[in-house]
């Protein structure tokens, strides 16, 4: 099988096996040069595994991995010429900063002066000029991350796989280091594969998430496609917080329809398919498409409901609210108007075109 | 709580100081003395002892010396023999490393002198491996296993490993897998990876594993003494038969301050050298 030299990655049927238990079961999917993917997912899903199968610190039962069109599948991982960044940074506790990020290119027999010259690049990209003589332990978490992640770019590696590199970070410095490495990463070029449980960073950093489930791929597809139609229960559920409706349609205008969702609830919903009535449907709205009003307004599906339970988070307030029937369904609205009080009378009104079809085949 | 700290302390540094530190001086004291026939010995303060020894080559050579070339051989093959048992221990899980730990404890396990008969038991010129090394026809004359040098610096080995397997052991356990994998993944081999982070990586563990058994060894009393020959003097034997055959307290006395001195000497050096190498960076603080 050739292989288009445009892919930096390329992943086949991948599977792993431990005993009965499979942990990666029948993974594909490629990274093309350049590219920016994540691989999301919840522990146990399969991800870091599937990395680790990248990176040849574990051998697969089966499929197979090229790296820039070259067979790597059953190589060590010595002979794959992939940046590895480790969760726990991995520096060597008895090597200086400089000496980690020497360590790959001394291997390689580079001259001394070549060395040198390498160290003092990759440490003035990852900001850490002046620190080639300190130890690991003399340094703070990001500064850590910051030297496994010259110590990988002084080899200039091919391609870039980072297992969860910032999730030892607390949160303020995880997002300074998330900026500063989608930025590096932007100049550089560098293919990366990047392995979070952190939508945050699959979503602000990637160009394509892969999205994996129980050692499956559930989706790949870009950011905002994954959030604003994520067409499976499993994806509209993990990557932000939704509603769920289901319902039968009860009158078709081409791809829009009525549906009863609820004993009291008829939603006017848009799918981008034809409506078919009597068929049922099943949509996610996310909450910050439904507008909470304090009175009633003109549109499609407006009525009324009570606020039962209020989460403050800042820069948006969550409100759940029932309807005098019990449906219930959460709207977050942004934290500029006056706030609403539990048990309060509103008016709900939500765009027909903000629903999203879920389990859809065929697409 | 500081007073609580003193209180807890206390029991522990009482033991110290009543069975190893007083006597300890006593004995510094007592080198000092003299020793006269029929009697126990006479209160003095003269350095004669010291200089029995120093001055002379016999002493120096075949005792010193050699009990430090003893302990050095015996420790280094401890270590040889230890350090590949202790990566395989390092890898297994469950029953098998109980199993294994302990095969490898076994010998601390049994008190020394009961360990020492078994050997001969089974070393001996007509024991258990000559009958049966002759029976099936391995070779035919019976092969001297013991009271000789061979004999102690085998029983030294049996008895040093333990201390490395374990020492080492708590080393290898320490290290973080990925550290490994850091370094096959910037291009080094199993090997190279290996001589490049586990080794140095293990270095605390390996030096207190020296510590423990080259004391042990350059101290030995009790093996010499039992699977030793005439030209065994290991330094420990001749401290006992001159206190408690020749009764000659003030000479035994100075052999053991020499003994302490060389002990902590060479433990001195050995540290310094371990610290140059490598554990000043692993305890390097910010």
């Amino acid at each position: 099988m050739s292989i288009a030299p445009d892919l930096a990655i390329r992943v086949d049927g991948l599977f792993k096996q431990y005993g009965r238990m499979t942990a990666v079961n029948d993974v594909s999917f490629d990274v093309g040069q350049g590219e920016f993917v994540s691989l999301l997912g919840p522990s146990g899903c399969g991800k870091t595994t599937t990395l680790r199968m990248i990176a040849g610190f574990i051998m697969p039962s089966g499929g197979a991995i090229h790296v820039n069109g070259r067979e790597v599948t059953h190589l060590p991982p010595e002979k794959r010429d992939v940046g590895f960044v480790f969760q726990n940074y991995a520096l060597w506790p008895h090597m200086t900063v400089a000496e980690n990020v020497a360590f790959g290119l001394k291997l390689r027999k580079r001259s001394k002066s070549f060395v040198r010259q390498k160290i003092e690049e990759s440490l003035a990209i990852t900001g850490l000029s002046g620190y080639e003589a300190r130890l690991p332990r003399q340094l703070s978490g990001g500064q850590q991350q910051r030297v496994a992640l010259a110590r990988a770019l002084a080899l200039e590696p091919q391609l870039l796989l980072m297992d969860e590199p910032l999730s030892n970070l607390d949160r303020a410095l995880r997002v300074t280091m998330r900026r500063e490495l989608k930025q590096l990463q932007s100049r550089l070029n560098m293919t990366t594969l990047y392995v979070t449980h952190d939508q945050e960073e699959a979503l602000s950093m990637s160009d394509r998430v892969v999205i994996m489930s129980g050692g499956e791929i559930a989706r790949v597809a870009r950011p905002f496609e994954i959030y604003e139609d994520p067409q499976s229960e499993f994806v509209a559920d993990f990557v932000g917080t939704t509603n769920f409706f289901d319902g039968t349609v009860l009158e078709a205008e081409g791809e829009t329809g009525k549906v009863r969702v609820g004993p009291s609830l008829q939603l006017w919903i848009d799918g981008d398919t034809p409506m078919a009535r009597g068929s049922a449907v099943r949509v996610s709205l996310r909450p910050e498409r439904v507008e909470v009003l304090k009175e009633r307004a003109a549109g499609r599906n407006v009525f009324p409901a009570s606020v039962v339970f209020i989460e403050y988070f800042g820069p948006t307030i969550r409100y759940t609210v029932e309807t005098a029937a019990g449906e219930r369904l959460q709207a977050e609205a942004h934290n500029i108007s006056r706030p609403i009080s539990i048990g309060a009378p509103v008016w709900i009104r939500i765009d027909p075109g903000h629903f999203r079809l879920i389990d859809r085949k065929g697409r | 709580m500081k007073s609580r700290v003193v209180s807890l302390l206390a029991p522990g540094v009482g033991l110290l100081v009543v069975f190893v530190v007083l006597p300890l001086l006593w004995v510094v004291r007592a080198s000092f003395n003299r020793a006269v026939d029929g009697a126990y010995m006479v209160s003095a303060f003269t350095f004669e002892n010291y200089v029995r020894f120093l001055g002379s080559p016999w002493y120096l050579v075949n005792t010193l010396w050699f009990s430090v070339r003893i302990a050095i051989v015996a420790t280094v093959v401890a270590v040889l023999l230890g350090y590949p048992v202790a990566l395989y221990i390092a890898r297994t899980r469950g029953l098998q490393k109980s199993v294994l730990m302990t095969m490898v404890l076994s010998p601390l396990l049994i008190g020394l002198v009961t360990l020492v008969y078994g050997w001969i038991v089974i070393f001996r010129g007509g024991g258990l491996l000559n009958s049966l090394m002759i029976a099936m026809h391995v070779y035919d004359e019976p092969i001297r296993y013991m009271w000789d040098l061979k004999g102690v610096v085998i029983l030294l080995v049996y008895i040093g490993m333990p201390y490395i397997v374990l020492s080492l052991l708590d080393s290898i356990e320490r290290i973080n897998p990925a550290l490994v994998e850091a370094a096959r993944n910037v291009g080094a081999s199993p090997w190279k990876a290996f001589w490049k982070v586990t080794f140095p990586l293990t270095m605390p563990g390996l030096h207190a594993g020296l510590v423990i058994v080259f004391s042990l060894n350059f101290a030995a009393f009790a093996i010499p003494l039992m699977v030793g020959a005439n030209d065994t003097q290991m330094i420990g034997l001749v401290i006992y038969r001159e206190a408690l055959l020749n009764n000659d307290l003030p000479f035994a006395s100075a052999l053991s301050v020499i003994m302490v001195a060389a002990n902590a000497l060479i433990l001195t050096g050995m540290g310094f050298v371990f610290g140059k190498l490598i554990l000043k960076r692993l305890e390097a603080t910010r």
